[in-house]
């Protein structure tokens, strides 16, 4: 090639034509266009769903991390911290977070916030999965939008009422909070229908206040007449009605517990916020029923005179046995001016009208009519033990008979004075006491030697060998009787019997004719005759006893003087008289004339010959005979016996008192009587039985 | 002297050499074109695909790591300060490099060769000949990222104990190193010397 120009024409400068940008424009354009579009569009997005930023105030934000921990809403994920920092003052942390942007609009001044970590309690075990996630924050806020915030404080504690639960919240005040913590239960029927939030002082700080939230529908049974009270622990109530010990679940023997029940109808539906009394036990509760706290009272002064020892505030104040009021006030009041002034015990007691009868919206001015009546009428105070074991007491009001007329004033004191009458105060000390010295008294020594001593004759008895050998002694007695039994003898018996029967109908036929009959007659009228001696014999007797009573009643007037020298001579006398043979003998004699009689009938059986019969019949006779015989010493037996009862009086009007010599005497006496009562039975005996002298029974 | 100059044209694809007004190669049927006359709107183009692409590859989570008790979102930039934290500087290296020196230094590559050729700058030549060559076959090993990012995924799904899945920076990221690779094959390395030519001629 050459520097110099190539032939021809100059080369023609020829420009393209200038096509349109848009069709020099590559379509690759394309591309980067759509990057940028999906790429400002997906920042758009995130930008826009990023959410709201919150920040929490918190004291503690132990284990919240940011970009981890998330914010939930009734556990379901709402949000997450983004940075986690102090504030100026280092005072707290202040956690930022970002909440959805659908939850944010609720996020207005009622939403509270509080860290969940692991809780165990009395009631339970909480939180357990944030052991392994690691704590979250927890929100709580109600269904409503309100103006949305966005600086929130953080709690401490978890709340316990969601505003997702419907419920009633009231509110319960009480003296103190020992025993209510955050949590416990309210129990309904036994049923845990709510729970108590934190307690906390009220305004004044005179009393504790505690918020209490009852689930529905179980807060429908909450009215305006319901009745709360303590049941944490257990109670030991000791008063008039004995020992009652009350415990309640262990949850709230620990973290204590109010229950609740409505009583009466009638009360008004609750609303939030309304207020009630926790009483402290069920009974002050349900008593609390039935007294208008806003009602009148009317405020009457007893003035006792004894101490009043176990009368305590709060005793009951019973009217014929119905609680009408309580003692609000016991002290000392000097009554009376200078010599005459004396210090009384003052007991206020405090009178609900409406218990009186009044009806409802009773007046103290009312009752204070009706009482003044009836003390006129004899109503008057007096202390009553209510429980002999701790010795408490109440006052009673009660209606004496034949009370000294007194009427209600104003003597001392603000209080209208209600006239007292004796107490009635068992003192426990002293019962306790009269009923040991019962039992000192008892003879419980002599028991014992008495008992001892049968014991050892029983155990004499037993050892002795007589005793022993007696099993031996009945197996061979049964031995013989079975061998008599057995013995052809024996068999022999019922054939012989029957032949003597008809020995005996013909001695019987052969006695008809000898004229048996008649010859019995006879006997039996002499024994008759011998009866009516007899007869007249004891007649006296009645007399000798009406003589010994006498004698026995001057006894008793006698003078000592004389007793000693008289008292062997008489005795002495009685024994002669009650050994000499005439007394000894006449049983005797008797027993002989029965012997002589039975012997006779013995024979008559044994011999069964009607021949023996007369003779028989003859000896029964002398037997009639000798018996009127000693029978017929019966009269000089009284006589002598008079005779002694005569000498025994003269001797013994002399003594005075009743004395051992004396109660000898009427022993004496007594055994005489005794005698004479045996003659008498056994003459009586005869009378009514005449036969028995012959038949021997 | 070039091929343009002598009135022929050559294939990219196969080297056949063919007269100017060729249109299509006779052996593998490829298009002809002397010069790319859009080669660089496309590289351009592309380019600015590829960078738009690596912003959110930067910004957006690459791996979302959740285990029994922690969950962690780590972008390309927070993984490598962790491993440095943990002590793994090596492989701190090793990630830093593939993930954001070669692709930035590819942009900056490609726009310097843009750049140069626009102006028609003649200065080495055989520099920017190389490396052109160098950002072809560099280009590529962006991709080992995302293949990490693949083959973790893919093993460690254990369920509730430990999974790993990739977030909307592992997409970002292969479309930039896409983008970007084609924005690559795009230029027109012979424009490299027309400029030489126009200065000559």
């Amino acid at each position: 090639m050459t520097d110099t120009p190539p032939p021809g024409p100059a080369p023609m400068h020829i420009r393209p034509a200038k096509t349109p940008l848009l069709q020099r424009l590559s379509l690759v354009w394309v591309v980067p266009i759509i990057a940028l579009a999906v790429s400002l569009g997906a920042a758009w997005q995130t930008y826009s769903d990023r959410g709201v930023r919150i920040t929490i105030t918190f004291d503690n934000a132990s284990g919240v991390q940011a970009g981890t921990t998330e914010i939930r809403y009734r556990d379901i994920r709402v949000g997450l911290v983004e940075a986690v920092e102090f504030d100026e003052g280092l005072g707290t942390i202040l956690v930022h977070a970002r909440i959805d942007q659908d939850i944010a609009p609720y996020l207005d001044a009622d939403a509270q916030f509080w860290v969940v970590r692991p809780d165990v309690s009395v009631r339970g075990i909480s939180g357990l999965d944030t052991v392994l996630s690691g704590p979250f924050i927890e929100g709580n806020w109600n269904t409503t939008a309100d103006v949305a915030q966005t600086n929130f404080t953080g709690l401490d504690r978890p709340v316990l009422t969601r505003a997702s639960q419907r419920g009633t919240i009231i509110q319960l005040q009480s003296d103190n909070a020992g025993s209510i913590a955050a949590g416990a239960p309210v129990l309904h029927k036994g049923l845990e229908v709510g729970y108590l939030e934190k307690p906390q002082l009220n305004f004044d700080g005179s009393g504790v206040v505690v918020s209490a939230f009852i689930e529905a529908p179980y807060d429908r049974r909450i009215t305006s007449s319901t009745r709360f009270w303590d049941i944490s622990g257990f109670s030991v109530s000791f008063g008039a009605g004995g020992v009652a010990l009350n415990v309640n679940s262990l949850a709230s023997l620990i973290e204590g517990g109010v229950e609740f029940d409505t009583i009466v109808s009638g009360g008004d539906p609750v609303t939030d916020g309304q207020s009630f009394t926790i009483f402290p036990s069920e009974q002050v509760a349900r008593d609390s029923l039935f007294v208008d706290p806003s009602a009148e009272v009317l405020r009457v002064a007893v003035l006792f005179e004894e101490s009043v020892t176990g009368l305590v505030r709060g005793a009951d104040v019973r009217f014929q046995g119905i609680r009408i009021g309580e003692v609000s006030e016991i002290s000392a009041i000097v009554v009376g001016e200078g010599d005459l002034a004396e210090v009384r015990l003052q007991a206020v007691l405090d009178i609900q009208p409406s218990r009186l009868g009044l009806g409802a919206d009773a007046t103290a001015d009312a009752a204070m009519t009706l009482l003044s009546d009836f003390v006129e009428r004899g109503l008057r105070a007096r202390m009553v033990t209510g429980n002999i074991l701790s010795g408490s007491l109440f006052v009673e009001l009660a209606q004496i008979e034949d009370a000294l007329p007194a009427i209600m004033a104003r003597t001392s004191g603000r209080y209208p004075v209600i006239p007292t009458t004796d107490s009635d105060i068992s003192d426990v000390a002293a019962t306790a006491e009269g009923v040991l010295a019962r039992i000192n008294a008892l003879p419980v020594e002599e028991l014992m030697n008495g008992a001892i001593d049968m014991m050892d004759s029983i155990e004499r008895l037993v050892d002795s060998e007589d005793t022993r050998a007696v099993p031996s002694s009945v197996i061979a007695l049964l031995d013989e009787a079975r061998g008599l039994v057995g013995s052809e003898e024996l068999q022999a018996v019922p054939a012989e019997l029957r032949s003597v029967i008809v020995e005996i109908d013909a001695i019987v036929a052969r006695a008809n004719d000898a004229d048996l009959v008649t010859s019995l007659d006879n006997v039996l009228e002499v024994a008759s005759s011998a009866l009516v001696n007899i007869e007249q014999a004891t007649r006296n007797l009645p007399r000798i006893t009406a003589e010994i009573e006498t004698l026995t009643v001057r006894a008793n007037q006698l003078e000592l003087d004389a007793l000693v020298t008289s008292a062997a001579s008489t005795l002495d006398a009685i024994d002669a008289f009650v050994a000499s043979e005439d007394t000894r003998a006449l049983p005797g004699s008797l027993n002989g004339a029965l012997e002589e009689l039975r012997a006779v009938m013995a024979e008559l059986r044994a011999g069964g010959a009607v021949e023996n019969v007369n003779t028989l019949l003859a000896s029964a006779n002398a037997a009639a005979r000798a018996v009127e015989d000693a029978v017929s010493t019966l009269p000089a037996l009284s006589a002598q016996a008079g005779r002694l009862v005569s000498q025994s009086e003269a001797v013994v009007a002399s003594y005075s008192e009743r004395s051992r010599f004396n109660a000898e005497t009427l022993a004496t006496l007594r055994e005489i009587q005794a005698a004479a009562t045996a003659v008498s039975a056994l003459a009586r005996a005869i009378q009514r039985n005449p036969n028995s002298l012959i038949t021997g029974r | 002297m070039s091929a343009r100059a002598a009135g022929l044209v050559a294939c990219r694809n196969c080297g056949q050499v063919h007269q100017l007004d060729t249109l299509r190669c006779k052996r593998c049927d490829s298009t002809l074109q002397s010069r790319d006359s859009q080669s660089l709107q496309k590289v351009w183009a592309w380019l600015v695909a590829g960078m738009i692409a690596y912003v959110p590859a930067n910004l957006y989570p690459m791996l979302l790591t959740s285990t029994l008790t922690d969950r962690s979102e780590s972008t390309i930039i927070g993984g490598v300060i962790e491993l440095v934290d943990y002590g793994a500087i090596g492989i701190a290296l090793v990630v830093f490099a593939a993930s954001v020196l070669i692709p930035v230094g590819k942009f900056a590559a490609i726009i310097y060769l843009a750049v140069s050729v626009q102006r028609g700058s003649g200065r080495n030549r055989h520099g920017r000949h190389k490396a052109y060559d160098v950002v072809e076959f560099i280009g590529r090993w962006s991709m080992i990222d995302v293949f990490v990012v693949a083959i973790l995924s893919a093993l460690v799904q254990l369920s509730a104990i430990a999974t790993i899945n990739p977030g909307i920076a592992a997409v970002s990221f292969a479309l930039s190193v896409i983008f970007t690779m084609l924005a690559a094959q795009s230029f027109d390395p012979r424009l490299i010397w027309d400029a030489d030519r126009t200065i000559h001629d």
